[in-house]
């Protein structure tokens, strides 16, 4: 994105906030606080990507991947990198989906509806006002009236449907199941929500939305929030790795240490803002010691259950033409009858192929002639999966492993793995996609296991014994600490995350400029 | 190659052009060869020597100055074939003076990486060039015959001993403390001259492991002989069997594995102004075979190899080395941001898992992996992802076997869908999504069941019957 002209803040001026990571979590509020008129700089790890130079490819994408290593325990170990880890100005919303249903509202009181998990401090009502704002400000596109939500508008149409779209709409008409055109963050016509923020092409269908959108049509943060931070006077600094903090006697932070160009730069603070997921913000709270008090820093990590159910069709379906998840179905978000708590969304999918491929290798366990015969296939099959509720769990941790990275921090390590609830609902699931695709008409259907996102890990709540910041985001342990990014997620809901983050984040800025 | 080429002969260090007269002999009529005496060296001694590049000049002008009429040949003993290298480069690079260059003879060779010495031994090779006389000879009667596995016969060990001492000392330090050390990894890089290696089989620095694992992954087209029985001075040790593999090597020079060729239709894609310049270069370049720096063992490397060939079958013609791609992936160090927790580092959990592999196969069969057959091979695959490999010291643990080789099976497909002859099997057009211009993207107008624009239809294939992959 274009950074020149921008603001520039001295390392010893004691700027209002120092704001690390650029994402869903971050961006929303760094406009937000500048256009208060605070003095804000932002802090990314990664570069600053134009957009026009990425490549249409699965491989050159690398580059917006958070690629560092992580381990991955647990009974369902999670794959992180390009399954749900940016990196760059604008964060993993470089390569995120962009696919945007809001939370079920009755996600948020789960253990009082069902007795299992836990209620989010905050009810879904509050949240309302600021997914309007955030929709009508990155441009989303979907279907008015949206048969779940009669409240929800659209500021622009749906996208083209793909073929995966095409099978599933057909197989679960003749099944009675309501789905329809999808709700992405993908401009369907010409956009510019306000003067300041560069206008944005439609879609062109190309297929490429996780390897980064060339034209500009997906919303990812460094061409809605970030622009518009800067036109309101933030200061966004890449590849500038926060990796330690100074603090006064009381305990306040009162600087950030960042490595950039090989040396460490001191930016004095006033506040400490971190949004840097819900793998890089614990690991950074572990490694300073900071609000780790309660020893609830790390615990509580969550993902979805996120399983694809995969076939082959005699239709030639070239499934990677198109917004690759142009279909959903919210039929599913409380199942009659289930046997778990909570719910899931169905959306139809299409895969580059190398992402294709490599879950064919890993998940399905071919190899050799069955494994090529089967690669082959590409243009005709189509896959269906889920996003499932997940509850916090005791076992599911982030911790720090012995081995260190280059900074000499220590990596990361996630211990994830399902316990009944998500069995069970897996289970459902699975059941109900196999139906559809058999009504579709697949043949050799296959299941791919597999967990998405990253959440949890700090989350918020009211009682400082049990959650790490507040119910806006303020840490419970260290004054002038925020957070803003899935890690504060008390439980998963079955939403797909990147929605609900930017709109707390919008939040999470107002209360932050009514507390200053 | 060619009848009676011109053979120019590049000596070790302390060596000279006199050092190729029995070599010579046994030729006879095969190949002419022209020994010359590098900067520092024997006739030469009044230089001072220097480094590779410094010596690949003084050569290049004396092949100039010979103007071999029809195709010729280096040949390179341990120091020589370092130069040797360099100069390969620079034919293949286009110099005017090297045009002509048709195989390369390294003998023993120091590599193009900086080469394997103790540091101790360095350092006194250094002290007593300089020493008093008596020293001198002393330590040059004792530097020939630790060079030599069967000491050389008296007149040729006399004439060696007489030629290290007439180097001039600055030429010898410089060598030990500069050539030898240059790294010219990167510059060298992957050489399409044909080229015939020999590594003596008693050689201690630069035996058949080091030439395997430094010198064969710059050489796209090479034959590796081992002279067992010998040590560092083949030229001296072993002249009649390399007069031998020289005479085949120029009828019938190695060929590469040939490598996979695009299908029209998509080579013509990539060209087209609907694929990026970024895209296009990044495609090519990964046609191109990996320049390293590599990981693995020559052994672990060959496992890997017939491993990948069950897991991923290429039908050809030609196919893609994905071994030698994986092992530079491993080599860098880099990964795709996560590893199972119970596995080690990626290039440890491939050494050991393939060290497992390799240990199962001798075990039961007798033989390495690699040398097993297809069904057999697939056998051990298949006890692997069960879990079931007896445990090795030094191997992985039977479980882990079972992460490995899904980690194995998903490296394997991503990098051969990263080679655009992979997406052409597949029938993939998301190249052609877009060209250079960002402001005018065509993307695809058509998304939908049995649709396709005109552009796609030569590329994109859609398998007539249904197939099951079970």
């Amino acid at each position: 994105m274009n950074l020149a002209g921008q603001s520039r803040h001295s390392p010893d001026e004691v700027v209002d906030a120092v704001v690390v990571g650029t994402g869903a979590g971050g961006a929303p509020l760094l406009a937000a606080l500048a256009a208060a008129g605070l003095k804000v700089v932002a802090l990314e790890a990664g570069p600053n990507f134009d957009p026009a130079g990425y490549g249409f490819d699965e491989t050159l994408a690398d580059e917006i991947y958070w690629t560092e290593e992580r381990l991955s325990g647990g009974s369902t170990p999670e794959a992180f990198g390009a399954n749900n880890s940016g990196t760059g100005i604008g964060g993993s919303t470089l390569h995120w989906g962009a696919f945007v249903p809001r939370a079920d509202p009755r996600d948020f009181r789960l253990n009082t509806e069902s007795g299992e998990g836990c209620d989010w401090p905050i009810d879904h009502a509050e949240l309302v006002p600021f997914y309007d704002r955030v929709e009508a400000f990155i441009g989303t596109s979907g279907p008015t009236p949206y048969p779940w939500d009669e409240a929800r508008r659209f500021p622009l149409p749906p996208v083209l449907r793909n073929g995966p779209a095409q099978l599933m709409a057909a197989a679960c008409d003749r099944l009675g199941i309501t789905a329809t055109d999808a709700p992405a963050a993908v401009v369907s016509r010409d956009f510019t929500p306000e003067a300041s923020v560069p206008g944005r092409k439609a879609c062109i269908h190309c297929g490429f939305c996780h390897q980064g959108c060339r034209t500009r049509a997906k919303a990812s943060m460094d061409v809605t929030y970030l622009p518009l931070a800067v036109a309101r006077g933030a200061e966004i600094r890449a590849e500038s790795r926060m990796h330690g903090v100074e603090r006064d006697k009381a305990g306040r932070i009162t600087g950030v240490i960042y490595r950039s160009g090989g040396r460490d730069i001191r930016q004095r603070c006033a506040n400490l803002i971190l949004c840097a997921g819900a793998v890089e913000t614990p690991r950074l709270l572990l490694h300073l010691d900071l609000a780790t008090g309660s020893g609830q820093v790390g615990r509580n990590y969550i993902g979805h259950v996120a399983t694809q159910v995969w076939g082959t069709f005699p239709d030639a379906v070239a499934m990677n033409r198109g917004y690759p998840s142009s279909l959903i179905t919210e039929d599913y978000t409380r199942p009659k009858g289930a046997d778990f708590a909570g719910g899931y969304l169905v959306q139809s999918l299409g895969v580059e192929p190398l992402t294709w491929g490599n879950a064919v290798a890993r998940g399905r366990g071919l190899w050799g002639r069955p494994l090529t015969d089967y690669l082959r296939q590409y243009n005709r099959v189509a896959g269906i999966g889920i996003n499932g509720e997940t509850l916090p769990c005791d076992a599911n941790v982030l911790t720090l492993s012995d081995e260190t990275d280059a900074l000499g921090m220590r990596k990361a390590r996630i211990s994830f793995g399902y316990g009944s609830n998500e069995d069970n609902l897996n289970a459902h699931a699975t059941r109900l996609m196999r139906a559809i695709w058999e009504a579709a008409g697949a043949s050799d259907i296959w299941v791919l296991e597999r967990v998405a996102h990253t959440l949890g890990t700090c989350r918020m709540g009211r009682n400082p014994d049990s959650s790490v910041v507040d119910p806006v985001g303020r840490s419970h342990e260290v004054g002038n600490l925020w957070i803003c990014d899935g890690s504060v997620f008390p439980s998963s809901l079955a939403a797909n995350p990147a929605l609900t983050i930017m709109a707390l984040s919008l939040r999470t800025a107002g209360a932050f400029l009514r507390w200053r | 190659m060619t009848d009676d080429p011109v053979l120019f002969c590049l000596h070790f260090l302390g060596g000279s052009a006199r050092t190729w007269r029995r070599l010579a002999e046994h030729l006879g009529p095969a190949a002419r060869c022209v020994a010359l005496d590098l900067p520092g060296f024997g006739d030469e001694a009044g230089q001072p020597g220097g480094g590779v590049a410094a010596m690949a000049d003084h050569v290049a002008s004396r092949i100039r100055a010979e103007a071999p009429r029809g195709p010729w040949l280096i040949a390179g003993n341990s120091m020589g074939a370092k130069v040797a290298l360099a100069l390969a480069r620079r034919h293949e690079d286009g110099d005017p003076d090297l045009a002509g260059l048709a195989g390369l003879v390294l003998l023993a060779g120091s590599p193009p990486a900086p080469e394997p010495m103790d540091e101790a031994r360095r350092q006194a090779m250094i002290a007593w060039i300089d020493a008093d006389p008596e020293t001198r000879r002393r330590e040059a009667e004792a530097f020939v015959a630790a060079n030599v596995a069967a000491p050389l016969n008296p007149e040729d060990h006399a004439r060696t001993v007489e030629d290290v001492l007439r180097a001039n000392p600055a030429a010898w330090k410089a060598w030990l403390t500069g050539g030898a050390c240059e790294d010219w990894r990167g510059r060298v890089g992957t050489l399409a001259t044909p080229a015939l290696v020999v590594s003596g089989a008693e050689d201690g620095d630069l035996g058949p492991e080091a030439q395997a694992a430094l010198t064969l992954p710059h050489l796209a087209r090479h034959r590796h002989a081992v002279a067992i029985g010998a040590g560092h001075l083949l030229p001296l040790e072993r002249p009649r069997a390399l007069a031998g593999l020289i005479r085949d090597f120029v009828a019938a020079p190695p060929e590469t594995a040939e490598a996979p060729t695009l299908p029209p239709a998509f080579a013509a894609l990539m060209g087209s102004e609907r694929v990026n310049t970024r895209l296009r270069r990044a495609l090519r370049e990964r046609m191109r075979e990996p320049e390293g720096p590599f990981c693995l063992s020559p052994g672990a490397r060959a496992t890997l190899s017939a491993c990948l060939d069950r897991v991923l079958p290429q039908a050809g013609p030609g196919r893609i080395d994905l071994a030698r791609r994986i092992d530079a992936r491993l080599a860098s160090g880099t990964g795709d941001g996560w590893r199972y927790a119970a596995l080690p580092p990626d290039a440890e959990a491939y050494a050991r898992a393939l060290h497992t592999l390799d240990a199962a196969a001798r075990a039961a069969h007798g033989r390495p992996f690699a040398a097993l057959p297809g069904a057999e091979q697939d056998a051990l695959l298949g006890r692997a992802t069960s879990g079931d490999l007896p445990a090795v010291p030094d191997g992985l643990a039977p479980a882990l076997m079972t992460c490995w080789f899904e980690e194995l099976r998903g490296e394997a497909v991503r990098t051969w869908l990263a080679h655009p002859a992979g997406l052409a099997a597949i029938g993939f057009t998301g190249i052609g999504a877009g060209g250079d211009d960002a402001d005018a993207l065509p993307g695809y107008r058509l998304t939908g069941l049995n649709e396709g624009e005109d552009w796609e239809s030569p590329v994109r294939h859609v398998p007539m019957t249904a197939g099951d992959a079970r």
